[in-house]
């Protein structure tokens, strides 16, 4: 048995190890920026601003401080065309447009010089004076050309153009804006500077489009990184802030820069809580039901039971969380339970002893623990009904009657030690639940546990929080399932592991 | 004479019939799909058949074939009227006789008299022709009511259904071919009886790298634009071939190197690689693990429902193997073996049948809880883009509203409704098809 334990504690690290990577690789090629997110939230100042040489900076600090900064893993696996040094740029948008130019044309130096130039292009606007530009820009009678307003205008109509081009590399659409700049350009003359800049990347653009070699990406090729990577870091630690998965560290959210640890501590108790409760519940209510049905077999009681326990069964579970949602918290019926959270911000008191606590948040539990309660309850009930059926069938049942020993012995003592197979099943799923949560019940009463929080770190790409959630629900779905197989064979000594 | 007739097909099906709650969950079920396969002639804003100035049109068929249908017909004055078909507003036209759809709505137009959650039971309103506000003429009721923008709820629901459905089918159809197929290869080798030239073992690893290196990484933009296009499914299924002729050319070149070292045979543990596979799945939360998938790529429901076929797979693995575990061993298969059928001979013509059973039933139970996901994915408002109508998205905007019943109870009772039936259908099944679960 020992053995057996020891082989499958073993095999976790693989497992685990290949878990976090496919998390690690899904959040990473999400299109979503963090950086971007983070950028926005720091400095809200605009959307002309957002390209500041300013903001670069900081985004490019951010990066680093992120380890974003690096390649994701020891190797990549690309094709010829696939630049191994793509990671480097700051931009994610920017990022895709490069990556998705060099697979169609596969002559990565003429893309960088192409986009290169392009963005010298931006930054040129960033050279235009408007003060200066509307003194220039005389008649011979020195009256001015164009308004104010219309410089500005111009100007951010031309820089709004280019950023779009940084990020399409669709052939018609930028043969569309070169047109409609090269038409800008033309009529406003005191675009020269830019459009010196635009005419060097025109010329880039051409040389790009002439120099096509788009074998290259049909040709595989693996890229070696080193250890210097994010998964790296993420496993071992940078020396540095982190110290790694293999230390207990999950690194740091990037919503609100907190510990990972930390944060999940703060949460994971209320999943807990709701997990352990319902499941105590379900058994309370299931086994003897279970039990009941499969003594009476076919009786009325039986058949009522198992329909009832059928259509709950087929009941998705947010639709019961919205219909107790309406009949019990809605002011237009009945107002018994309030709509979301787990406790009311004006009352409560964070000094109160643990029963005030309790007491006050019980109005605040019932609703999701119903909802939480019924899905568990009816798969076990159903699943008890039928493992009591085929354990009253077995001749030591017989035996036990045989022997002239009381109906309440023959059930409590050996039918029911030969049924809690499926009773373990569901403990060993309870663990697992309190960290993945439910996602959909905690969003319908907005109770604030792990699930609403891994739905909230999915929307807003908090990467770090994804992946340690999915590691640790890997883990402990993996001890489940060892904790129940260990219990199998404790129950019953047919079951032997060798 | 009767033993002579006797086939497995008809015991199961006359076993099935004995199961009223099943047989009748298979008649509601083909209702379903009735009312999936002709939604856009069940609940359409357009005329099926309408006759205008002397002019026959069919404008529910018409816009079917081509959306941007448009035709003209020639006034009293002599003037030419032109009719885009999906814009005009039939109702309002002099038709000279007509005939409209049962549910006399679109899904995703609103009435614009009837906004901001209107009552089944309520007063609707009704604009008629000499522009006066009036109660509703009855054939024209949203019986289900609306919702903010004035969508009518029936015409959403059936059009529904062809999701519903789809989501089921499709996805199930994608989990069964990867389990069925990964399932009888770990049950029917184990780890010890597949064997094969190095070379070929060889091949195959290299051939499994190039397959997803041409199948998906040379055409991701190409997938890409088409899943944002709506034909993703089409170049899904290229993708799907270039990997099928990938691997099948490199396992014939590797019968090139039939000599030394590469030609030993030896013995590839997929057994393990699978069940491995099936264990790292199954330890991910696997509705957190679509979530995370579909907020990473544009929103498609054909994208939710290959993610969802791609990550249901392992319990209709897990059946199939152990069924292929205990088939192995049978007389028949022994016999087939030392007649020198080939594995997949073996496999496919005598193997195969006999595992599909207890298979079904879990496919049954499969679709029903891929119906779920799709509805609770939809429900979050995830993954599906904003157009589209589904019943997770109906009872979504319902849980917005209190006051909006409708809303909520009649999409909850048709994804209810839906996934119990597929239950019901697969306990028959498992009843019919398996007499040794049966108590």
């Amino acid at each position: 048995m020992l053995k057996y334990i020891a082989k499958r504690v073993l095999i976790f690290i693989p497992t685990l190890l290949a878990i976090s990577l496919l998390a690690f690789i899904l959040n990473i090629s999400a299109p979503a920026d963090p950086v971007e997110k983070l950028s926005n939230t720091a400095d809200k100042e605009g959307a002309a601003n957002q390209q500041s040489n300013a903001s670069k900076k900081t985004k490019q600090d951010l990066r680093k401080k992120l380890g974003l900064d690096l390649p994701i893993f020891y190797f990549s696996f690309g094709s010829l065309s696939d630049c191994d040094t793509l990671y480097k740029v700051a931009d994610k948008d920017h990022a895709a447009t490069l990556s998705e130019l060099s697979h169609y044309y596969g002559n990565w130096e003429d893309v960088s010089a192409y986009f290169h130039q392009l963005s010298n292009v931006q930054t040129s606007h960033s050279s235009l004076d408007l003060e200066e530009i509307f003194m220039m820009n005389t008649d011979i009678d020195s009256n001015p050309l164009y308004s104010k307003n219309e410089i500005n205008d111009v100007i951010t109509q031309s820089n709004f153009e280019v950023n779009a081009m940084m990020e399409t590399a669709n052939p018609s659409v930028l043969e569309s804006k070169f047109n409609s700049l090269d038409e800008l350009y033309s009529n406003y003359s005191f675009l020269s500077v830019v459009k010196n800049e635009f005419d060097l990347a025109k010329v880039s653009y051409e040389k790009m489009l002439s120099q096509k070699s788009s074998w290259k990406s049909y040709v595989p090729q693996i890229i070696w990184y080193g250890s210097k990577n994010q998964y790296h870091f993420w496993l071992f630690g940078d020396g540095k802030l982190r110290k790694g998965l293999v230390r207990g560290d999950f690194g740091y959210s990037y919503i609100d820069s907190q510990p990972i640890n930390t944060k999940i501590w703060s949460k994971v108790w209320i999943s807990f809580s709701f997990s352990i409760l319902s499941v105590l519940f379900a058994y309370i209510i299931s086994i003897p039901l279970g039990i009941y049905s499969a003594y009476k077999k076919d009786s009325k009681f039986d058949r009522i039971s198992s329909i009832v326990v059928f259509v709950l069964y087929s009941m998705p579970g947010f639709f019961i969380g919205v219909l107790l949602l309406y009949t019990f918290a809605n002011p237009d019926t009945l107002r018994w339970f309030p709509i979301s959270g787990i406790q009311d911000p004006t009352l409560f008191n964070p000094d109160w002893s643990f029963w005030e606590k309790t007491a006050h948040r019980a109005p605040f539990f019932i609703l999701p623990l119903i909802t939480y309660t019924y899905s568990s309850f009816a798969f076990l009930s159903r699943i008890m009904r039928v493992g009591v059926i085929d354990v009253f069938g077995q001749d030591y049942i017989r035996t036990a009657r045989a022997k002239g020993l009381g109906e309440g012995k023959v059930v409590m003592k050996h039918a029911l030690r030969n049924s809690l197979l499926p009773i373990i099943t569901v403990f060993a799923n309870i663990f697992p639940l309190a960290i993945g949560g439910s996602v959909i019940i905690e969003t319908i009463f907005t109770i604030p546990g792990m699930g609403f929080e891994i739905y909230n770190s999915i929307l807003n790409s908090d990467y770090p929080m994804i992946v340690a959630v999915f590691t640790i629900v890997g883990f402990l779905t993996m001890i489940g399932y060892l904790v129940a197989d260990v219990l199998y064979a404790v129950v019953d000594p047919r079951i032997s592991y060798k | 004479m009767e033993q002579n007739n006797f086939s497995f097909k008809k015991y199961a099906w006359q076993q099935f019939k004995k199961n009223k709650s099943a047989l009748i969950s298979l008649y509601i079920l083909v209702g379903l799909v009735f009312i999936a396969l002709f939604a856009p002639i069940i609940a359409n804003d357009q005329p099926l058949y309408c006759k205008y100035k002397g002019e026959t049109f069919y404008p529910a068929f018409s816009t079917l074939v081509n959306s941007s249908k448009v035709d003209s017909v020639m006034n009293d004055a002599g003037v030419v009227e032109q009719l885009q078909f999906d814009i005009t507003d039939w109702r309002k036209l002099d038709l000279e006789s007509v005939v409209w759809a049962p549910i006399p709505y679109s899904p995703d137009k609103g009435d614009r008299y009837n906004r901001e959650y209107v009552s089944p039971l309520d007063e609707q309103r009704y604009k008629n022709s000499d522009n006066e506000i009036v109660a509703i003429p009855s054939r024209l009721r949203h019986v289900m009511g609306t919702d903010k923008i004035g969508r009518d709820l029936a015409s959403g629901l059936v059009h529904g259904t062809r999701i519903s459905l789809l989501v089921g089918v499709l996805a199930m159809g994608i989990a069964s071919i990867i389990g069925v197929f990964l399932g009888a290869l770990a049950g029917f080798f184990g780890d010890r009886n597949l064997l094969m030239p190095r070379a070929k073992y060889i091949f195959t690893l290299i051939g499994v790298f190039l397959a997803f290196f041409y199948g998906f990484g040379v055409r991701k933009y190409t997938l890409a634009n088409a899943f944002s296009e709506g034909n993703g499914l089409i170049e899904l299924f290229i993708s799907f071939l270039i990997i099928v002729a990938i691997l099948v050319g490199l396992r014939l070149l590797s019968r090139l190197f039939k000599f030394g070292w590469l030609g030993k045979e030896v013995s590839v543990p997929i057994d393990t690689y699978i069940s491995r596979g099936i264990e790292i799945l199954n330890s991910i939360p696997r509705l957190i693990l679509i979530i995370t998938i579909s907020a990473i790529f544009v929103r498609s429901i054909w994208l939710i429902m290959v993610i969802i076929g791609l990550t249901s797979w392992t319990g209709i693995a897990r059946f199939t193997r152990a069924e292929f575990l205990r088939i192995r061993e049978l007389e028949y298969i022994q016999a087939a073996k030392s007649l020198g059928y080939s594995n997949f001979r073996a496999v496919a013509k005598h193997a195969l049948p006999n595992a599909l059973a207890p298979v079904f039933v879990s496919i049954a139970f499969g679709v029903a809880s891929a119906i779920l996901i799709e509805s609770s994915l939809s429900f979050l408002g995830i993954g599906v883009p904003d157009d589209v109508v589904t019943w997770g998205s109906l009872l979504n905007l319902g849980r917005q509203e209190f006051e909006a019943w409708w809303l909520v109870m009649f999409p909850g009772f048709a994804i209810f409704i839906t996934i119990t039936i597929y239950n019901l259908i697969g306990e028959g099944l498992r009843d019919a098809l398996d007499p040794r679960l049966k108590s």
